[in-house]
């Protein structure tokens, strides 16, 4: 749940990839807050991933090219903090669940961040067992990964991060190649963590169902640049602005601009399927 | 292919031993079987490999996997070599008639070109058969971890492991793409000729390249993201121990090596 | 085109993976006639996967046979069935090499062994109908992922096959991506051509598919019109399936609002509403 406090600051943040002359990102001006979940929306190409990368410092550090602007978190400046330090405060996720890992065990798996930090032994255990406790695969540490179905693979991409005790998560699309299934699995135990565990979420994603039934709050990218920041349903009712990025709202909301572009408009913008159930209703009773 | 590179589960004496000590023992063999010019002794080291693969319980099908290609590589060998190694003892005469200017009365085929022939048959049978023997006996995070613990910075040490785990995925991918292709009617390389083949190689090999160099990419944003590089003191969980039975192996492989070198000095 | 011909025949299909002994698909009966756009869903695992590869002969049965267009797939070469059925692959980085799009495409045809004046109306074609003239000669690897997969369906239809199979079109790609990818698809379909779609994209099945197959553990669960099929959730239920959102909310509303109980795309309820406060309004 959010505090208000400000967890992560773009301050007109500008990037080109290296041997690149199109910027991917323009002049982004967003906050999060402490506990936020918030939904990153944008077509492919929309500058998703390169921004989910700015906050844990991949990008500019790993990835080269050019930045301009700042990505602070909390109080640490991305450009002047190493992605090793960074990676103590911010996991991510990536999209394609085959090409994150590189031991032969989920238990290698989790404990391979804090080996890097030269954490003890002991401690390292205890936290790939909590980690693994969290995203429920206990059970799995001696499994191979490729063993693993998309969502469980997934899942065990969060341990990995949350092994690092950060207190940001990023997920850079990473229930798109997910089934149904798969990506409730994902969604959900992310707002575990965001609610009991009291992380700020990060979530680029196309799921329009999901992001009006978990996000706190959306941010829009279009071309490289910030379009739109607001909650799910100020977006979703925004018809217009939908159409020009080419996002795809929730079918509840599709239904309620439907209704509403042909003269019918539903008494409350509905986001999810209980409140179009209920607004049908309303609508339907108030006419008779 | 991967299968005989890819860790296989075991009891046996040399799975336990420490990856310290196997690695001594390749090393130590590789050697050897390169300085040994006696065909008696470095059939002795192969037969060695050989009773220690049977030691690992590792599957002889494997085995004959491994050793199959070397048969044509072999033949190939005794030919060339059969002829052109200067030996005294011949067995055939000259292939290439003697009128002939320059190369004629050339070309027999000696008893020491044969023999030549089998010994570099079998060195290259024992370096085939070492490694593996290693790789199937030690999982990949316990050889590297060997590797680091011997003094390999740990940086190259994960780069030949993820290298090594990448082997059976890419040949995944190999089978996709050979899948694909023939889904787009691409026969050369059931029946087309060996110019077709050549000019087709592209459409396997490029897909491939690039899926690796993506899949290279991703890794490395996964690896720095939690840290990689973040401390010169890397701990590891793993932990690896130096008992008596790998001194002992150590010890015995090395005698028994000196033995055999020292044997190989003085009877050449 | 003969609309009751029988393009696709499973019959009886069985395939176990060898040597773990895995049973995949047990006795699947399957009859697709030409024409027809079918959707096939099912959870990780259900054996859609195999039961594709079984109809473009990259999997010969293990008992049973499949027969495309009468030809059987145990006595055919993958290559040979290419003209009867084509299969997109759901990566497209599997199979892009060529130096541009326009080669990319003439691969299929050349493979074929047509003549260069037939390869190049055949390219210009499919280039045509998935919209790639902008990127004729581009290198197929640098475009966006929507145009990349562009690239594989323009590729496999210059083939010409009369079926077409679609695997997971939509995964990874964004609205746009989708919505392209499925015009090709329904494109085809008015065209007479049979078209599958493998997805686990209820929300795509719905909107385009007029029957839909379920597979759950191996076997088909449901196999009847879009329409009967998510109609019955409790079945889905079974095999990790539930109907789009805008479905389950037609089949949540109270029947007093006399509302159809079931829809399958947001046009269909919204019409049905706007009917409904219509003719309330014009009762007062």
């Amino acid at each position: 749940m959010p505090s208000g406090d400000p967890h992560i600051i773009f301050d007109d943040v500008s990037y080109r990839y290296p041997n690149a002359k199109r910027y991917v990102l323009k002049h982004v001006d967003a906050t999060i807050g402490r506990g936020e979940f918030v939904g990153l929306l944008g077509e492919n190409g929309a500058g998703k991933s390169t921004l989910c990368q700015t906050i844990n410092g991949v990008i500019p550090y790993s990835r080269g090219g050019r930045m301009h602007g700042n990505v602070i978190v909390d109080t640490l400046n991305t450009r002047h903090t190493t992605v090793a330090r960074l990676s103590q405060k911010v996991g991510i996720v990536l999209e394609d669940p085959e090409s994150q890992f590189f031991t032969t065990s989920v238990l290698s798996e989790v404990a391979f961040g804090p080996e890097n930090l030269g954490i003890e032994r002991e401690e390292i255990l205890r936290r790939a067992r909590r980690a693994l406790d969290v995203v429920r695969l206990r059970g799995y540490e001696d499994s191979a990964p490729s063993t693993l179905s998309g969502g469980q693979k997934q899942r065990l991409a969060i341990a990995a991060a949350l092994a690092m005790r950060p207190d940001v998560l990023v997920l850079d699309e990473a229930t798109s190649q997910l089934d149904p299934v798969g990506t409730r699995e994902v969604f959900s135990l992310v707002r575990e963590l965001n609610e009991r565990h009291a992380i700020t979420i990060v979530m680029a994603t196309n799921k329009g169902n999901e992001v009006a039934e978990f996000c706190d709050r959306v941010l829009v990218l279009h071309r490289g640049e910030l379009v739109a920041q607001g909650t799910a349903r100020e977006i979703f009712a925004d018809g217009e602005l939908l159409d020009r990025v080419m996002i795809r709202a929730s079918q509840a909301s599709q239904l309620a601009t439907y209704l509403a572009d042909r003269g019918a408009p539903l008494p409350s913008f509905p986001i999810t399927l209980d409140e179009a159930r209920r607004a049908i209703i309303r609508l339907l009773q108030d006419a008779a | 292919m991967s299968a005989l590179v890819e860790y296989t589960p075991g009891d046996s004496f040399f799975h336990k031993l420490d990856p310290r000590s196997k690695i001594v023992f390749m090393v130590m063999i590789t050697v050897l079987i390169v300085i040994v010019e006696n065909l008696w002794i470095a059939g002795a080291i192969l037969l060695t490999l050989f009773l220690l693969w049977l030691i690992a319980g590792l599957s002889l099908s494997s085995l004959r996997e491994l050793a199959t290609p070397m048969i044509g590589l072999a033949a190939f060998l005794l030919f060339v070599q059969a002829i052109l190694y200067p030996g005294h003892r011949i067995l055939i005469q000259p292939i290439v008639p003697h009128p002939i200017p320059v190369i004629g009365g050339r070309g027999s085929v000696t008893l020491e070109g044969i023999l030549f022939a089998v010994l570099l048959s079998v060195r290259i049978l024992a370096m085939v058969i070492v490694l593996p023997l290693v790789t199937m006996t030690t999982p990949i995070h316990i050889f590297t971890l060997g590797l680091v613990r011997m003094g390999l910075p740990y940086r190259l040490a994960y780069t030949m492991t993820t290298a090594l785990n990448l082997i059976p995925l890419l040949q995944a991918e190999a089978n996709m793409i050979a899948d694909a292709q023939k889904l787009r009617a691409f026969q050369v390389f059931e029946k087309g000729g060996f110019l077709d083949k050549l000019k087709a190689y592209p459409a396997l090999v490029t897909p491939l390249i690039i899926g690796a160099m993506r899949r290279a990419q991703l890794i490395a944003v996964a690896m720095d993201s939690r840290g990689f590089g973040a401390s010169a003191n890397r701990t590891y969980i793993q932990e690896i121990r130096m008992r008596g039975q790998d001194w002992a192996f150590v010890v015995v492989a090395g005698l028994l090596g000196a033995v055999a070198g020292a044997a190989d000095f003085l009877i050449i | 085109m003969n609309k009751d011909r029988v393009v696709v025949a499973v019959e009886d299909l069985t395939y176990v993976y060898q040597p773990q002994g895995v049973r995949a698909l047990t006795d699947v009966d399957l009859t697709i006639r030409a024409g027809e756009f079918v959707g096939i869903v099912g959870q990780n695992g259900a054996g859609k996967t195999t039961l594709l590869k079984s109809l473009v002969g990259l999997l010969t049965p293990t008992q049973g046979r499949v027969l495309i267009t009468d030809l059987d797939t145990r006595h055919m070469a993958v290559a040979d069935l290419a003209t009867s059925i084509g299969l997109v692959l759901q990566n497209p980085d599997q199979q892009l090499f060529a130096q541009s799009v326009e080669e990319e495409v003439a691969f299929g045809p050349r493979n074929l062994g047509l003549g260069r004046d037939q390869v190049k109306q055949r390219v210009d074609e499919a280039i045509g109908l998935t919209s790639l003239d902008a990127f004729r000669h581009e290198f197929p690897p640098a475009l966006a992922k929507g145009d990349r997969a562009k690239v594989v369906i323009a590729s496999v239809l210059a083939m010409h096959p009369q079926i077409v199979v679609f695997d997971e079109p939509t995964t990874g790609q964004d609205y746009r991506g989708c919505h392209q990818i499925m015009q090709i698809a329904w494109k085809l379909h008015q065209n007479g051509r049979t078209v599958i779609v493998v997805t686990h994209d209820v929300a795509l099945i719905a909107e385009y598919t007029e029957r839909t197959v379920v597979l759950r553990g191996g076997e088909v669960l449901l196999d009847d019109t879009t329409e009967a099929v998510f109609a019955q959730p409790e079945v889905l239920h079974q095999s990790n399936v539930t109907p789009p959102q805008i479905t389950q909310l037609a089949s949540s509303l109270p029947a007093a609002l006399r509302l159809p109980s079931q829809a399958l795309t947001v046009k269909q309820l919204g019409d049905a509403i706007l009917a409904r406060t219509l003719s309330t309004r014009t009762h007062h």
